[in-house]
């Protein structure tokens, strides 16, 4: 089997129409990130605490907005987050003006309160070991001895109602205390009466102070800039000048189109959005390379034979594997973003579209470049020459 | 040619062995990052300026009772804004000598301007020690508390060689807020010799003039009922000195109140309970104040003399008592505490998203094999022995190295994975080509290999050479993403040149005059 088998395209012939739709893709990028809504930066870089919460039913947004206004401290955004029957959402709220610290537990408490329950053992949100110590309080089962006994006695089952909880995400009430077989029966008699099944549980909880966030902004930008620039001085060692710089702005080219997708879709930011993005330039670098190299193979066997011609057949000759790579690989980004969940569904998004973008680039961005600069390179070289 | 092969092989099962005995057991080997299996990660930051303060605060009293026990009383002594030292305006009546003596007595570690008014600031080196000894005590402070509060495999480290920061991951825990309490509190333990009490601070200060003496300072205590009920608050007038403080402690521990209810009781070591017994004999009948953190927790009559223990009573839970003693075991930390980043990631949460990315990432794997036995048939065979092998050599790898794997890292592997792939596809439609050309089977595939090889080579190391930058200058998840990517992209190149290349000569020698190849 072979597909793109002896292809004749002659890619360079157009590539002025495609440089001029990149550019325009480019400048409608840079006008979305800088002019329209903008990059969504999330709390990595923005900072502030970021609650992840699954509730039992609907939230009712409303109210959780509410309750955490009332602390008078940052802006707050909600969002949904995953299926909407999971009833999961995503809380985020600034800190204070410049203020470090920890506002995880108020926004939790705050919460709590809103939603009931602050009182009683809350099922939902205790740890297991505050979880045993009011059962050793409470002591349904009559042990009666020293503190230490009684807790010993309630241990493995505050560990079952935290296994339970891992297992389902929120306890939704009293029948599915049914479950755990560790649990006696007037334990399980006593929360049935006593505990409060709250509405929502903390899946994750994420606070960066201003200091962190600066610190994190600073240091992806060294990361990359420093590696594009190794990047660059590699390929003008091994090939040109001209062919580094190619590659450079083809790497640009993507990320700018990959952003321009993440504020369209309002995905925010993060340090792994980071790591696919740079994954991307990874990825578009070696295809890039790939066709550089067959290039200079073939500008080595067929001297005189004008670089336009030779860069159209080296893009052919690579072309079956270009489509062939490309596509495994984004079948394999494609899988990760129907079926990989919500915690990788921003990484793999960059690399759906990075993919599709970089490989494209490889042949109408990078080349070109290598190709314009070159001629003019020689067109000057050959001016001085005629001069003398 | 077959003895070569020969070696080639035993390299390959050798490289292979060694992967399998590092990555297995593999929930031992391979260590999953916080995003993956749940647990804590905080970044706090020690406020140095504090263990400062400290300092200048010390020599300040020094200078003051100096001077004072020579009836030179200073007019003022207050520290400078900065908190690097301090101000001195000396009483009129002071001899010159006296006062030079005191100072050169006194504050060896002060860079001294003498005018008509003392400027002391703590040398640079000096203030710079102190701050680094607070970190490092902090340090050393928080990780005994965490090992007596029991998690496994916690990791505490100060970020860079100086710095103030503190790094502290602890997988697994199921409580954030009591974690970060119990890391967070001073814990500075002071038993201090109670002047008067009143039910405000204006009451309390009524016979001086609404000023604090300045040997005494104005501290608040909650008023709790049998029930250990807060009813109300009460202030006290107590001494700045303190008779005994946590670092006379030898042992701490949770213990009951003559009311039943959680307290925590405490030992003194020698030279504690000497000061404790000193002072305790001396006043029978006064009051003395337990302080924690500047809080008066009570304020009990001394009935007789104490020497090596005591109990510290009000409104504690059983596990209130049991974290404080834990804390005041560990010791107090130097200076207070701020968290500058906190991330926790619950269990199910970290569970769900392994699972997910499993199911997907094999899913990807899956469609890659098939296509490449349809797309080349026997060579396809080829290239998914080497995909596993660069899998297991990948996990090995990790499990050898004890890199943690985190959601950025599985990134890398995928990159690696790609490129893996595209070294494969690479030699095999090179190897067409040649073959198209009407070169012999033998021919072609060394042909293949060897053009195919420099740019395995160029993209291989391009990508190597930016992933070393981001190992250089990437933080957290970046720079686990590098550490997946260099790793991955070395072992890439053995599988997809060497081992691919072997498995192809293999076949050759097989058939010595193969006229076809299955790709």
């Amino acid at each position: 089997m072979r597909f793109f088998h002896k292809t004749k395209i002659r890619f360079m012939e157009y590539r002025w129409h495609w440089i001029i739709a990149s550019t325009v893709l480019n400048l409608a990028a840079i006008g979305l990130i800088f002019f329209g809504p903008g990059l969504k930066l999330g709390v990595d870089f923005a900072g502030g605490t970021q609650l992840t919460l699954k509730f039992k039913s609907e939230p009712d947004l409303g109210r959780v907005r509410k309750a955490l206004e009332a602390l008078g401290l940052g802006d707050v955004t909600i969002q949904r987050f995953d299926e909407a029957s999971a009833h999961e959402i995503l809380v985020h709220m600034q800190n204070p003006k410049g203020q470090e610290g920890d506002y995880t537990s108020r926004m939790i408490a705050a919460l709590q309160k809103e939603f009931g329950g602050a009182q009683a053992i809350e099922l939902n949100l205790e740890g297991s070991d505050a979880l045993r110590d009011a059962l050793a309080q409470a002591d349904p089962d009559k042990v009666g001895g020293t503190v230490d006994e009684r807790r010993a006695h309630y241990k493995p089952m505050s560990d079952a109602i935290l296994g339970l909880r891992k297992q389902v995400g929120v306890v939704s009430g009293p029948e599915q205390l049914a479950g755990p077989t560790a649990l006696s029966a007037a334990t399980r008699a006593y929360l049935t009466q006593n505990a409060h099944f709250g509405d929502f549980a903390v899946l994750a909880a994420d606070n960066v102070g201003p200091v962190v966030g600066k610190d994190l902004r600073q240091k992806a930008i060294y990361a990359v800039s420093f590696s594009l620039l190794g990047m660059l001085i590699y390929i003008w060692f091994r090939f040109k000048l001209q062919y580094g710089i190619g590659a450079i702005v083809a790497n640009f080219h993507d990320t700018l189109i990959t952003l321009g997708a993440l504020v369209i879709t309002q995905r925010p930011i993060d340090l792994p959005t980071i790591a696919a993005l740079l994954t991307l330039v990874g990825y578009s670098t070696n295809d890039t390379v790939v066709i550089f190299d067959r290039i200079r193979e073939r500008l080595k066997l067929e001297r005189g034979k004008p670089l336009i011609t030779v860069m159209d057949e080296a893009i052919n000759a690579t072309l079956s594997r270009t489509i062939i790579t490309s596509g495994l690989t984004w079948a394999v980004v494609l899988a990760l973003f129907i079926f990989g969940g919500d915690v990788i569904n921003t990484f793999a998004f960059v690399l759906v579209i990075g993919i599709i973008v970089g490989t494209y680039s490889s042949i109408y961005i990078a080349s070109p470049i290598a190709l314009g600069m070159s001629n003019w390179i020689e067109k000057r070289k050959s001016a001085r020459r005629r001069r003398r | 040619m077959q003895r070569k092969l020969t070696w080639r092989w035993a390299l390959i099962a050798g490289v292979t062995v060694a992967a399998v005995f590092f990555m297995l057991p593999l929930d031992k080997r391979i260590h999953l990052g916080l995003d993956l299996k749940g647990g804590i990660h905080l970044v706090l930051q020690v406020n140095t300026g504090d263990a400062v303060r400290a300092e200048v605060d010390d020599a300040m009293e020094r200078v003051r009772g100096d001077l004072t026990a020579k009836g030179f009383a200073p007019v003022a002594l207050q520290r400078l804004p900065d908190g690097n030292g301090f101000l001195l305006k000396p009483a009129a009546n002071t001899a010159a000598k006296e006062l030079d003596k005191v100072i050169d007595d006194r504050l060896p570690e002060f860079k001294v301007n003498r005018g008509v008014e003392v400027t002391a600031t703590l040398k640079p080196e000096v203030a710079r020690n102190i701050r680094d000894m607070a970190v490092r005590q902090g340090l050393e402070t928080i990780r005994n508390r965490i090992d007596q509060f029991g998690v496994s495999e916690p990791v505490i480290q100060r970020q860079g060689i100086e710095g103030n920061r503190i790094v502290v991951q602890l997988p697994g825990v199921d409580d954030p807020g009591r974690v970060k309490d119990l890391i967070s509190s001073t814990a500075f333990l002071e038993i201090k010799p109670v002047v008067r009490v009143a039910p405000t601070e204006e009451a309390l200060l009524a016979t001086t003039n609404g000023k604090a003496p300045e040997d005494s300072e104005v501290l608040s205590g909650d008023i709790e009922d049998i029930e250990g009920r807060v009813s109300g608050k009460e202030y006290y007038l107590v001494k700045r000195a303190s008779v005994i403080s946590g670092r006379d402690l030898r042992n701490a521990r949770r213990s009951q109140d003559s009311y039943g209810q959680p307290a925590v009781s405490f030992t003194l070591n020698l030279e504690g309970a000497k000061k404790f017994d000193a002072y305790t004999a001396a006043h029978i009948g006064d009051r003395m104040a337990i302080v924690l953190d500047n809080k008066v927790r009570s304020a009990p009559s001394i009935r007789g003399r104490i020497s090596d223990s005591g109990i510290i009573e009000g409104n504690f839970t059983v596990q209130g008592a049991e974290d404080l003693s834990l804390v005041l075991r560990a010791g107090a930390l130097p200076a207070s505490i701020t968290y500058l980043e906190e991330r926790t990631v619950g269990p199910s949460l970290g569970r769900d998203s392994i699972n997910r990315g499993l199911t997907a990432g094999i899913v990807g794997l899956v469609l890659v094999a098939v296509f490449m036995l349809v797309y080349y048939k026997g060579a396809g065979i080829n290239a998914n022995v080497a995909l596993v092998l660069n899998a297991v050599l990948l996990l090995g790898a990790i499990g050898a190295l004890g890199a943690t794997l985190t959601l950025p890292g599985i990134a890398g592997v995928i990159l690696t994975i790609g490129m893996a792939v595209d070294s494969n596809v690479l030699v095999f439609e090179r190897i067409r080509e040649e073959l198209d050309l009407g070169k012999t089977v033998r021919n072609a595939i060394s042909l293949g290999f060897s053009r195919a090889f420099g740019t395995i080579i160029d993209t291989h190391v391009t990508t190597i050479v930016s992933a070393l930058f981001l190992f250089q200058f990437g933080t957290g998840p970046i720079k686990g993403f590098a550490v997946t990517l260099i790793v991955g992209l070395l072992i890439s190149m053995f599988t997809s040149v060497f081992v691919s290349r072997t498995i192809f000569e293999t076949e050759l020698s097989r058939r010595a005059q193969a006229k076809t190849l299955s790709i």
